[in-house]
């Protein structure tokens, strides 16, 4: 071909006109909200050079609903299309508020469930780039139409892909369900919100005054709503996050998660440090995450939803190389009691682990459900319903170790040894019993304490025989509830091998279409 | 008699503290486990360990249960107690259950106890005794009437304190007339809440003082010598934070005339043991009694460097009914020393306490420098207790040089896992008036601009780290290459989901 | 796979204190920098263990990492401590814009997660707090737990005091952001 002919000088020009669309003033637009535009995100996102674009040149719609003009430009304010990730193929779409405020018409549309098809059809992982001021009004219900066709292609993928959801800007209205649906949702702090109902809603119909930050920000959705499972401070690190988070994933549901090689300094070595721990006094909270990063491969922690439910821990991580799923109770906050949102959050990412071949840790150190009339009236028995389903559902293989208590129906919860728990093990200041010392003591002896001179003398009398004669982890050793009690020294060398054990595990679920969670 | 056995109801420092010179003097050590420090490093020290942990009472700290310490002292056969300092110390009536039940408690007697505990006693006995005192309320003052009219006669400012106190506690300043009411309510408030006793009394203030103090030693025979002074003026919210002996303040005259004051103090309460008198020494060289503490003080050791003299030896000597093997003309100070209290605080925000476990700790080691600390790697400072980690004593030949080397030990001085006041003693050691001598109990507040040192490059190399961890933390975890291969292979639970 | 992945590279980070003094480091860190226009060898010794030190014009200066939030940093070099955030040169741009927008600040109030008893307060009227930093020591299911304050501020009010019986989300404190 004559690369001066006219087909190829056609072909330059609008390759020129296209470039020009990215040029300095939307750069300029967007920096000055402190926000990146859509082609710096696809470039700090994918490996270097390997972003191919799909769909630049397709154009708005041009039925005029008379409701105003559309303004007519390339690719109708999104970026899709595909690269690599850490050297693995990743598919994307980047919303581009400089065109229509990133608004979602019916071409907008067509293209990211265009790329979702991709993804889905290449069992590659699907990551949505969200920065879009919400359906485009003069398109109407075509618009309308776009989202559901996103929704149901979300759902389609929904344990099949991992899909990732990054708000980088505002999401609103009927934007918040596709990321909702994803797996994972990552926010930047001060610069992007989602709400279904804005402050301006809010306001005339509440007549309650709400920013931007307070109704949907990402401290919001991070503490209080759960909505979010990740937060930065800035856009690099939301991305570079984003590539953190799938290291640990498969690309799709018939794969393995990567194994990475171990750290000169990973050692299976006993590490006396676990032995310090769990406090002596067993009413004394401490950080069970000290327990996690002594316990999984070095620097490989990856929390999620750090800041919402803090009374259960979950995060990846890898042991001996191998991605697991940590599940912990966090004795620091609420005692480790597990209540409505912690439930819900550990049943999530139980689920998700085990869509996605990811094997299941369980770090156990529960006194019980948390007491309170708002906890049953909001319904703690089916929320509390859903952890306890996760894990019986979950095929991956899943170790429970007990670090400290283990008390009543939350013993059953945390995917105990009849739950189909493959390994329990339970370290030497394991509690396992009905109830604490204290509750079961006034109740196995009212009324001898009614009687009592020194009551109170006597209940701690008491409530110290039944800690060493009832709560400890040797009963349930005998009677084959647990399968060891292990010096937690030792915890990372018998993990290794248990997990190694379970490689080849094999069960049989009875066919079905899907099983009834309780939502 | 000799001493056999020896308890320790104490912890930290001061427990391993006695428990070598205890070792010295071939004494059997006893000391209590709690809860608290179920792993402290003082338990591995002693010989033999009473378990306090099994069973406790929240209400009713371990060292504080006076029943059970002498009860167990009892069943394991100790024949001597040993308080160190802070908690059942200056307890009265401790010292007394321990004599009622053949125990020797190592320490003056009860009612020496007793009558220097109580301010009022106190002051007393040093005017009978022509000891100089401030002026003031001759005993607790009843109203905050009473206190205006005794406040009218000395002149402001005056100081309200606590007649059960210390440490600061329940101690209030009053600048002008119109604000002792208020003051008066205050600090009978909080006199009430800490010590259960809302007595105070009043007192001329001093607003620039030196705080000075005596170490008296005397036997059970009449015997009584004074072991020098020690400058404790540098000061926190009355908070000691570093001590040295002598004092740069007093000259040989001044230094006699302040001892036997405060001999003639001890002597009041036919004292016996190790005891402390502090005086307040204005800028004109006149002193006034504050009180005297009837234990063994924190910076003990500062004496101990200066005079040779084993002060823990001496009360367990005098406590088995010794007389003193030396006289006044014997004591001979030699040297300089300072003391560094290194606490676990943070005094970049407030001197806060700041929680930890001490992950590691190291200190360079030559003949001029003594360490006394309580902790090693992998202890853990609790909120239980007092936030000292360790003392820094330092012991040169001249001021100057004790300061010298104070620099390089400081400089020296490691410690990770917890923020520290090694921060401030840097701060200090860069005051040129400090190093002059020229200070007072305002040091910290008018003359130390800032609590803490850094060296102008400090702050750019603690930079150049941080960057250099972020870079090296995205890029190791972007090196490390991604194991691809095995992921193809299906394990059996894979596939299982896969058909259902 | 055909295509080649590369490293991701940014020209130079940048340290931001909390005095809002700039370092500016070159990409990729060497352990020689420079400083006041010359090139100087920093030594640095690391032990995860034991001690680091850096050894910067033949002195050694003890370092250590004592708070790492994501960009966030807090450095103890010879027992003072600084903090920074590590900056790019786009994100410290952000961090300027987001500066000038003004960030509301505002009072937040700290309310008990559950009921219990109020065992220890840790902060009084007007004591400045730090993110993360305890304020408030609250018993409940036998169990003592650390109330955590979620901003950094000044203490407005305590509306506790020791040994207060609380219900789920009464007011603890009240905070100012700063």
């Amino acid at each position: 071909m004559d690369v001066k002919g006219k087909n190829f000088t056609r072909f330059l020009k609008r390759q020129q006109v296209y470039e020009k669309q990215h040029d300095s003033k939307s750069l300029g637009k967007q920096h000055a909200k402190g926000k990146l535009t859509a082609w710096e995100r696809i470039e700090i996102l994918f490996d270097e050079e390997t972003f191919e674009e799909v769909d630049a040149f397709v154009s708005p719609d041009r039925t005029d609903t008379g409701f105003g003009k559309v303004q007519q430009v390339y690719g109708d304010g999104v970026i899709i299309g595909h690269g690599l990730i850490r050297g693995r193929l990743t598919f994307a779409y980047a919303q581009d508020f400089t065109v229509m405020g990133g608004s979602l018409g019916s071409v907008h549309a067509a293209k990211i469930m265009k790329i979702q098809d991709m993804a889905l059809k290449m069992g590659a992982p699907m990551i949505g780039l969200i920065d879009s001021g919400g359906a485009r009004i003069q398109e109407g219900v075509a618009s309308l139409a776009g989202y559901a066709g996103i929704f149901y292609r979300n759902v389609q993928s929904s344990g099949v892909i991992p899909q990732i959801s990054v708000i980088l800007g505002p999401a609103a209205g009927g934007a918040v369900y596709s990321p909702s649906i994803t797996d994972f949702v990552f926010m930047t702090n001060h610069t992007s919100y989602m709400f279904v109902t804005g402050p301006n809603v809010v306001k005339e119909v509440l007549n309650e005054d709400v920013s931007l930050n307070d109704l949907g920000g990402a401290d919001v959705h991070s503490k209080k709503s759960g909505v979010a499972h990740l937060v930065y401070e800035d856009e690099e690190n939301t991305l570079m996050g984003v590539r953190q988070m799938l290291s640990y994933l498969p690309s799709n549901n018939m794969e393995n998660p990567p194994e990475m090689e171990l750290s000169e300094d990973e050692t299976l070595d006993v590490e006396e440090k676990l032995r310090a721990v769990v406090p002596d006094d067993p009413n004394k909270p401490y950080d069970v995450k000290d327990v996690i990063k002594l316990i999984v491969d070095k620097r490989s922690f990856y929390e999620i939803s750090e800041n919402y439910a803090q009374n259960v821990v979950i995060g990846l991580g890898r042991l001996d190389g191998k991605v697991i799923g940590i599940v912990a109770n966090q004795p620091k906050v609420l005692a480790g009691t597990l209540d409505i949102n912690s439930s819900n959050k550990g049943a999530r990412f139980i689920r998700f682990c085990d869509a996605f071949n990811i094997p299941l840790l369980i770090l156990e150190d529960v006194p019980g459900f948390l007491p309170g009339i708002d906890q049953e009236h909001n319904g703690i028995i089916r929320h509390g319903a859903k952890m306890l389903y996760a894990f019986a559902d979950a095929t991956v293989p899943r170790i429970t170790m007990i670090l400290r208590k283990s008390y009543g129906g939350a013993y059953c919860v945390m995917n105990s040894k009849n739950l189909g728990g493959d390994f329990n093990f339970a370290w030497p200041t394991a509690e396992i019993a009905v109830m604490g010392p204290e509750g079961a003591v006034a109740i196995l002896y009212r009324k001898e304490l009614a009687d009592a001179d020194d009551p109170v003398a006597m209940k701690k009398e008491l409530a110290a025989k039944y800690r060493t004669e009832i709560a400890n982890p040797y009963i349930a050793d005998e009677r084959g509830f647990i399968d060891e009690v292990i010096d937690p020294a030792e915890t990372r060398l018998k993990l290794v091998r248990a997990f190694e054990a379970l490689e080849t595990k094999f069960i049989d679920n009875p066919s079905r279409k899907h099983g009834n969670i309780p939502l | 008699m000799k001493i056999k056995s020896l308890l320790i109801a104490n912890r930290g420092e001061i427990a391993i503290r006695i428990i070598r010179t205890a070792r010295k003097m071939g004494i059997r050590s006893y000391v209590i486990k709690t809860i608290k420090e179920p792993n402290a490093w003082y338990l591995e020290e002693a010989d033999e360990i009473i378990d306090f942990s099994e069973s406790f009472d929240d209400n009713l700290p371990e060292f504080l249960d006076i029943d059970r310490i002498i009860s167990s002292a009892k069943e394991h056969k100790v024949e001597a107690i040993h308080p160190g300092y802070g908690f059942l110390a200056e307890n009265p009536d401790f010292a007394r259950r321990c004599e009622e039940e053949r125990i020797i408690f190592i320490g003056p007697s009860h009612d020496a106890i007793y009558r220097m505990g109580h301010k009022t006693i106190a002051k007393e006995l040093a005017r009978k005794h022509n000891v100089p005192l401030l002026g003031g309320s001759p005993g607790s003052v009843a109203n905050a009437e009473e206190a205006r009219k005794i406040a009218h006669k000395i002149g402001y400012p005056i100081i309200l304190k606590a007649a059960a106190g210390g440490g600061g506690r329940g101690m209030r300043v009053v600048e002008k007339e119109k604000d002792i009411e208020r003051m008066f309510t205050l600090a009978t408030n909080e006199a009430e809440k800490a010590f259960n006793n809302p007595d105070v009394f009043l007192e001329r203030f001093v607003r620039e003082p030196r705080h000075i103090e005596f170490q008296i030693l005397g036997d059970q025979h009449g015997n009584l010598v004074h072991l020098g002074e020690r400058e404790c003026s540098i000061q926190r919210k009355h908070q000691k934070l570093l001590e040295e002996s002598p004092s740069p303040a007093l000259d040989k005259k001044l230094r006699k005339k302040m001892g036997d004051a405060a001999i003639d103090i001890a002597k009041s309460v036919d004292y016996y043991s190790a005891g402390t008198v502090e005086f307040l020494l204005d800028e004109d060289n006149s002193f006034s009694f504050m009180e005297m503490n009837t234990r063994i003080q924190v910076e003990h050791p500062v004496t101990e460097m200066v005079t040779g003299i084993d002060l823990i030896e001496q009360m367990i000597l005098i406590a088995e009914g010794k007389k003193l093997a030396f006289t006044q003309e014997d004591i001979k100070l030699n040297g300089w020393a300072i003391e560094w209290r290194i606490n676990a605080e943070d005094v970049q925000s407030g001197f806060s306490p700041s929680l930890g476990t001490i992950e590691k700790i190291s200190w360079p080691e030559n003949e001029h420098i003594r360490v006394d600390t309580g902790v090693r790697d992998g202890s853990v400072i609790t909120p239980y207790y007092d936030s000292m980690i360790a003392k820094l004593i330092v012991h040169a030949e001249t001021r100057e040089k004790a300061l010298q080397q104070s620099s390089m030990a400081i400089r020296k001085f490691w410690i990770k896992g917890t923020k520290t006041t090694l921060a401030f003693c840097r701060a200090v050691l860069q005051n040129s008036n400090f190093r002059k001598g020229k200070f007072n109990t305002s040091f910290i507040s008018k003359e130390l601009k800032l609590t803490y040192h850094a060296e102008p490059d400090e702050a750019m190399l603690a930079a150049f780290f941080a960057t250099y961890d972020y870079a090296r933390g995205v890029q190791q975890f972007e090196e490390k290459p991604l194991q691809l291969e095995k992921s193809k292979v299906i394990a059996p639970w894979v596939l299982k989901k896969r058909l259902r | 796979m055909a295509r080649e992945a590369k490293n991701k590279q940014t020209i130079k980070l940048i340290a931001l204190s909390t005095t809002n003094k700039a370092y500016e480091f070159k990409k990729p860190l060497e352990k020689i920098i420079k400083y006041q226009g010359k090139p100087v060898d920093i030594r640095l010794h690391e032990d995860p263990n034991g001690f680091s030190y850096i050894v910067w014009k033949n002195k050694k200066y003890m370092l250590d990492v004592i708070e790492k939030n994501q960009n966030r940093y807090t450095i103890m070099i010879n027992s003072v401590w600084h903090s920074f955030t590590v900056e790019t040169p786009i994100s410290l741009k952000r961090r300027r814009f987001l500066e000038e927008q003004g960030d509301s600040s505002s009072s937040v109030v700290i309310e008990a997660p559950m009921p219990g008893k109020i065992i220890d307060i840790l902060v009084e009227e007007g004591s400045e707090i730090k993110e993360g930093e305890p304020i408030i020591i609250l018993e409940a299911m036998k169990m003592q737990n650390e109330i955590t304050s979620h901003v950094t501020g000044v203490v407005k009010s305590v509306e506790v005091k020791k040994n207060d019986l609380v219900m789920k989300d009464d007011v603890l404190i009240e905070i100012q952001k700063t």
